[in-house]
């Protein structure tokens, strides 16, 4: 299967974060608990799905000219909706997320997959890549935002997970966690693990 | 692909984008409005003394405990008919900061207070909205000096400016708010 290819390659091979190093920023920013970090998952799967869709849609007609205006105006548009959205239905994590849904718009991610691929592939390939995309994005936020959140809070999702038998025993929680550093460290460790797996 | 098509495309594009934003933008501004409404009750109830208000509750533990709500130039609410919420507005270091402080029946304690801002620096001036910084409010006895009314409270090491906003913010508030209420 070609096209499943589509959707696994960018989880490892192909990662946004880990492999092309794009969208680093919102990945330092968002990750310190596990609820904001999927909920930008989801925004930016449905961003680069959705932008990716469109601009293979009118990929024959975009005067070449003014292309990545065109392509700006689309994922403009859909991380507005989208930001409107969370503040209508999430409105607690649209407030933690703040900037960072309305800066999906300068993630990497999406211009580059936008100009790299949907320019010159068809829809439902171009709807795949992008899904893809966002997925190995979440996939690394998830996880360096597991990590944070379990060491820096001792909590996941918010609940208590750390039982407080330990805390009586003289554990702490690790305040560095919490801090934009340590999500840089834990992404690198990521990229470490994975490293010698590709050169194979 | 000349010039004319260009401007063709770009016209419609933006037309259509348009007409798509405007439409959920008001299909989705009901919803928006209710959620700061809610936060604002949420932040009311909380300056008042009374925890673990979610989105969900806010509008039927409001009103419950709000017994009565006074609009015009000075607005304040009246939780459980004894604590009284004032509103506050003030300056922070780089934008905005506001916040609803609740006074006790006798305007001699500070029940609560609750503080939000724009755009103060996380780590530093951001702490104001966090509990540690909040609980201290809490029971504090208000100082009076001739016509100054303050409360006195540990600032953040390292974010003075905003600190100072605070307490400048409370200190202005309770000057024009304590003689209207005490005639009230």
């Amino acid at each position: 299967m070609k096209n499943l290819n589509l959707i696994t390659a960018p989880l490892r091979k192909a990662n946004p974060i880990t492999v092309l190093i794009l969208g680093i920023c919102s990945a330092l920013a968002v990750t310190a608990k596990l609820k904001p970090a999927i909920v930008m998952a989801l925004s930016v799967t449905v961003v680069t799905a959705l932008s990716n869709l469109v601009i293979s849609l009118l990929r024959k007609g975009i005067p070449s000219k003014i292309r990545i205006i065109v392509q700006l105006i689309v994922v403009a548009t859909l991380v507005i909706l989208v930001d409107q959205f969370l503040k209508a239905f999430v409105y607690d994590v649209s407030k933690q997320l703040s900037v960072f849904v309305g800066l999906i718009i300068t993630n990497c991610i999406v211009m580059g997959r936008l100009e790299a691929f949907a320019m010159a592939h068809k829809p439902w390939e171009s709807l795949l890549d992008g899904i893809g995309n966002g997925l190995g994005y979440g996939a690394i936020l998830v996880i360096v935002a597991f990590f944070r959140e379990l060491f820096g809070s001792g909590t996941l999702l918010g609940y208590q997970v750390i039982p407080q038998g330990l805390y009586d025993f003289g554990y702490v929680n690790n305040g560095l966690m919490v801090l934009p550093p340590m999500a840089l460290i834990i992404i690198g460790i990521i990229i470490w693990l994975q490293k010698p797996e590709e050169e194979k | 692909m000349n010039d004319r098509y260009i401007f063709r495309y770009i016209i419609i594009l933006v037309a259509i984008v348009s007409i798509l934003l405007s439409a959920a933008a008001m299909w989705l501004q009901p919803y928006q409005k209710r959620n700061e409404l809610n936060e604002q009750r949420i932040n009311i109830l909380k300056a008042a003394g009374i925890t673990g208000v979610d989105n969900k509750n806010a509008e039927q533990l409001f009103g419950q405990h709000c017994t009565a709500e006074h609009d015009g130039d000075l607005p304040y609410y009246v939780i459980d008919d004894h604590i009284t919420v004032v509103p506050m507005r003030g300056n922070g270091l780089w934008g905005p900061i506001w916040g609803y402080l609740g006074l006790s029946d006798d305007l001699q304690t500070v029940v609560g207070a609750v503080f939000d801002h724009k755009s103060e620096t996380p780590g530093l001036g951001a702490e104001i909205t966090t509990e540690q910084y909040q609980s201290q409010y809490d029971g504090k006895q208000l100082l009076r000096d001739n016509d100054n009314i303050s409360v006195d409270v540990d600032a953040i090491a390292g974010a003075t400016r905003t600190s100072k906003g605070v307490e400048e913010m409370i200190d202005r508030t309770l000057k024009t708010y304590i003689p209207y209420l005490e005639k009230q």
